[in-house]
């Protein structure tokens, strides 16, 4: 049996620049900037007090009338794959449990899931009010707190904190009994996730799959891990929407976004026959990473190289195929210059001549929930024929030749290529083609 | 086009029972036990003041260059100890001709246990006025607190120290579907070969949760055994006197690899991988579907790509954790997908001495389906003493016991209902 087609019909993000896809397209048209001051926390005694943040957002508007109570259970990177996942099935017209219909688009065994996640930190302000309740002589008593002290904790308090709960809570709201997977790849995880998603259809174990990533560690946990790296842009000289400025001249550091992107990745027979509307095809996959990456103070891209030599190659097509490139471009110098390199390596001088934008610069870095908005960014890109700007992109930093720009611009797309890399060493490389009838 | 096949040339382990393959072998052919007071911190005023705890390891002399791997965190250390060993039995190790871009790793490994004692320390004395004070927490965090303490508890970092050992260039991915992870994994690891995305890939999984808030979190779902009086046969599945689970760490670890590399390289082949399967209960964060749909549909999609029927299993080696909820779903899905079949098939649960790995169970679980592959012997269920009217198979009921098997399935069910099953059989 010749492999499954596999096409991409709905996009759902939740990202500080937008959300929803129109949202986040019309806004990373316009270059428009949302980084800003900290304020979901006091961040004035940290080094770097920047970060995109997504205001006023809960997924309580994103899950049926009978499932809102759970919103309470799930940490901010369980609502914010919860709310992608509405978008995301919305935006490709699937009919879910979610709508109360009884009958799904798919059969609730074909749909699957594959969510990427990362290192969840659990609320500070709800751990130390249990644990100030176990205090002999002002010191944490351990004896108090297994005696007591640990029943000021809600009983599912654990489960807010499991990353495999993105996933979880997703097939529950809307019926996905297929293969559920959750990959916990840093940065990469969106693209490993949506090229085992795209594998899966492939080989027909399931005929539709959400993927995708999403993550938050706008949290002091988050806020200090990254400090403690030295990725982020801690100088403060700078309007804070200007600070992340991948592959520019002036990149000094990454900034702390939160958000996630989800893609409805679907048989592409399957979808033509309900009449879908189809973005995009994925058509090629690969997965690498450097064994250097056990050294986290060390910059890496994974090997993204060999990720995109190898996604180049399971799609049959050769570097001058690419008409857009959507880069990872986390705007940390040292990052910035290797990714620019392996770029290069693995497109020759396609890397230097097709478009290419990176977002980061209007969301900052969003991590595990980078891949899968990053996708839907490529997707835009292929569907509209448009490579958007990469804000804060001005002048190029010595040895970064990627072709970037800071206004959208028109091209003609047949092969759009999008990489991401993350701390460890891992990478994954996906190839989307330009949909046709 | 026939599809590539996916042998298992290399397997290690670091568990409650043993620091290698053949020790945790012959301790659970002996029925013992690796349950004990819990000593990693005093959990005597703990609902569960026991646990199997991986008792004297460390990982000088399991590693070339242990330094190298300093940073490591409680798990990422069982899993380099356990992946060396596999490293070395599949003969890779000395094998010129692979290509490290073909070269993959896919675990399913736990997150690395909190810095407890500076995380703790740290919400007390930045506590003012019934909150925390995060310009106080932030000072005295950054001055306690240490960057690789904190960034080895991503769960991709286990990953990256494998990558590191053996040279890894290809793709390489960390999959975290809780107590299903490692099965998980290795499916997925299968899969991956079987494709010919790479040529050899080093799976399994690794998992610590035995720290304070670990205990904590299960203790509060009332998920744990509480039977501190009979800590050695607390752990009881399919018993009528189940009381929850046994918390456990350790880490396992395969080599799978395409089976014509497998032999014209002349490697010892220890077992096929046949089939994975994979699905979701899509009902509660919180239980299992009670009509086990999710389980059956995890078995039976495991079948389907083996191309097996019910009548080929040997022996299933179960999820089998000992919580009443667990093991009666699982017993009903048995049936459902055997049917007359069901209570001919020996299923046995090896949680009962082990106890629950977590993330880094289904590897464990599945190294012990191979031995029994290669043994004739099937692992007993220890600690089963009063059937339970709702679990009515045939469990392996504390002792070992001598079996024709070739074809073996093995079962992971993660908290918050992800689903996976292997099946294995000797190679032909």
């Amino acid at each position: 049996m010749a492999d499954r087609r596999v096409a991409i019909t709905g996009l759902g993000v939740v990202t500080p620049a937008g959300v929803g896809i129109g949202p986040l397209w019309e806004a990373l048209l316009a270059g428009g900037q949302s980084v800003g001051e900290i304020s979901l926390f006091d961040a004035s005694k940290f080094p770097c007090r920047i970060g995109g943040e997504l205001t006023d957002f809960s997924a309580r508007g994103y899950v049926p009338k009978d499932y809102r109570k759970a919103v309470k259970v799930m940490a901010r990177d369980i609502e914010i794959a919860v709310a992608a996942a509405d978008l995301a099935f919305r935006d490709s017209s699937f009919v879910t449990r979610a709508s109360g219909a009884l009958e799904m688009t798919v059969e609730p065994g074909r749909l699957g899931c594959n969510i990427g996640a990362g290192l969840i930190c659990s609320d500070l302000d709800e751990l130390g009010s249990a644990v100030n309740t176990s205090l002999t002589d002002g010191k944490f008593d351990m004896g108090a707190w297994g005696r007591s002290g640990m029943t000021n904790l809600t009983p599912l308090w654990l489960l807010k904190y499991l990353p495999n709960m993105l996933a979880c809570h997703v097939t529950i709201i809307h019926g996905a009994e297929g293969p559920s997977n959750t990959i916990t790849g840093g940065d990469a995880s969106g693209h490993l996730t949506v090229g085992e998603a795209a594998r899966l259809i492939e080989r027909g174990g399931a005929d539709a799959v959400i993927a995708g990533g999403a993550e938050s560690k706008l949290n002091a946990m988050g806020l200090l891990r990254q400090s403690l790296l030295g990725r982020l842009r801690s100088d403060g000289a700078i309007r804070p929407g200007e600070a992340c400025r991948p592959f520019d001249a002036g990149h000094a550091g990454t900034v702390i976004g939160e958000g996630g992107g989800l893609l409805i990745l679907e048989d592409l027979r399957g979808a033509e026959a309900r009449g879908a509307r189809i973005y995009a095809e994925v058509v090629g996959f690969g997965g690498a990473c450097d064994p250097g990456g056990i050294d986290v103070k060390a910059p890496t891209t994974g090997s993204l190289d060999l990720a995109v030599g190898k996604a180049l190659d399971d799609a049959g097509i050769e570097p001058k195929d690419v008409g857009a490139i959507i880069a990872h471009g986390t705007a940390v110098a040292a990052e910035d210059n290797l990714e620019a390199a392996a770029w290069s390596k693995a497109l020759g001088q396609t890397a230097q001549t097709a478009p290419a934008a990176a977002i980061t610069g209007a969301m900052g870095s969003l991590f595990a929930g980078a891949g899968g908005v990053e996708l839907a960014v490529a997707v835009m890109a292929l569907h509209t024929q448009t490579v958007p700007p990469t804000v804060n992109f001005a002048r190029p930093a010595d040895g970064c030749h990627l072709n970037l720009s800071s206004r959208p611009r028109g091209a003609e797309i047949e092969y759009a290529v999008s990489a991401a890399f993350g701390i460890g060493g891992q990478s994954g490389a996906c190839i989307l083609r330009r949909y046709r009838k | 086009m026939s599809r590539r096949r996916v042998v298992i040339t290399g397997m290690g382990t670091v568990n409650p029972l043993g620091h290698d393959v053949e020790s945790t072998w012959r301790a659970m052919l002996a029925s013992a036990s690796g349950i004990a007071k819990t000593t990693l911190f005093d959990a005597s005023s703990f609902p569960t003041t026991f646990s199997a705890e991986v008792k004297g390891y460390g990982l000088a002399g399991q590693v070339p260059d242990a330094h190298r791997h300093r940073h490591a965190g409680r798990h990422c250390r069982f899993a380099l100890g356990a992946a060396v060993q596999a490293w070395r039995e599949s003969g890779l190790e000395g094998f010129q001709g692979l290509d490290r871009s073909r070269l993959g790793v896919y675990l399913g490994s736990g997150e690395g246990s909190l810095d407890f004692d500076n995380f703790t320390s740290l919400l007390v004395d930045a506590w003012r006025d019934g909150r925390l004070d995060m310009a106080a927490w932030a000072e005295l965090a950054f001055a306690r607190m240490d960057l690789h303490r904190e960034v080895e508890q991503e769960s991709n970092m286990v990953v990256a120290h494998l990558a590191a050992e053996f040279g890894v260039r290809g793709p390489a991915f960390n999959v975290l579907t809780a107590c299903a992870a490692s099965t998980q994994a290795i499916g997925e690891a299968a899969m991956q070969v079987r494709r010919g995305d790479v040529d050899a890939i080093i799976t399994g999984g690794a998992h610590s949760m035995i720290h304070p808030y670990g205990v904590t979190g299960f203790n509060r779902l009332t998920a744990l055994s509480v039977r501190n009086d009979e800590v050695g046969t607390a752990s009881r599945p399919f018993d009528m006197t189940r009381d929850g689970f046994v918390l456990g760490e350790g880490a396992s670890i395969l080599i799978l690899e395409d089976y014509d590399l497998a032999r014209r390289r002349g490697a010892k082949i220890l077992a096929e991988v046949l089939g994975y399967g994979a699905s979701a209960d899509a009902f509660r964060i919180t239980d299992q579907d009670p009509q086990g749909a999710g389980a059956t549909a995890s078995m039976r999609s495991a079948l389907a790509d083996a191309g097996c029927s019910p009548a080929d299993i040997d022996y299933i080696s179960a999820h089998g954790t000992g919580t009443k909820q667990n093991d009666s779903v699982e017993t009903k899905a048995v049936k459902a997908v055997f049917g007359k079949r069901a209570g001919e098939v020996p299923l046995s649960s090896a949680k009962s001495g082990l106890g629950h790995l977590i993330a880094a169970a289904g590897a464990t679980e599945l190294i012990t389906c191979v031995l029994a592959i290669r043994d004739g012997i099937l692992p007993p269920t220890i600690n089963y003493r009063t059937p339970d009217p709702e679990c009515d198979l045939d469990y392996v009921p504390n002792t070992p016991r001598k079996a024709k098997v070739k074809v073996c399935m093995s079962n992971s069910f993660g908290f918050g209902g992800q689903n996976n099953t292997l099946i294995v059989s000797a190679c032909r």
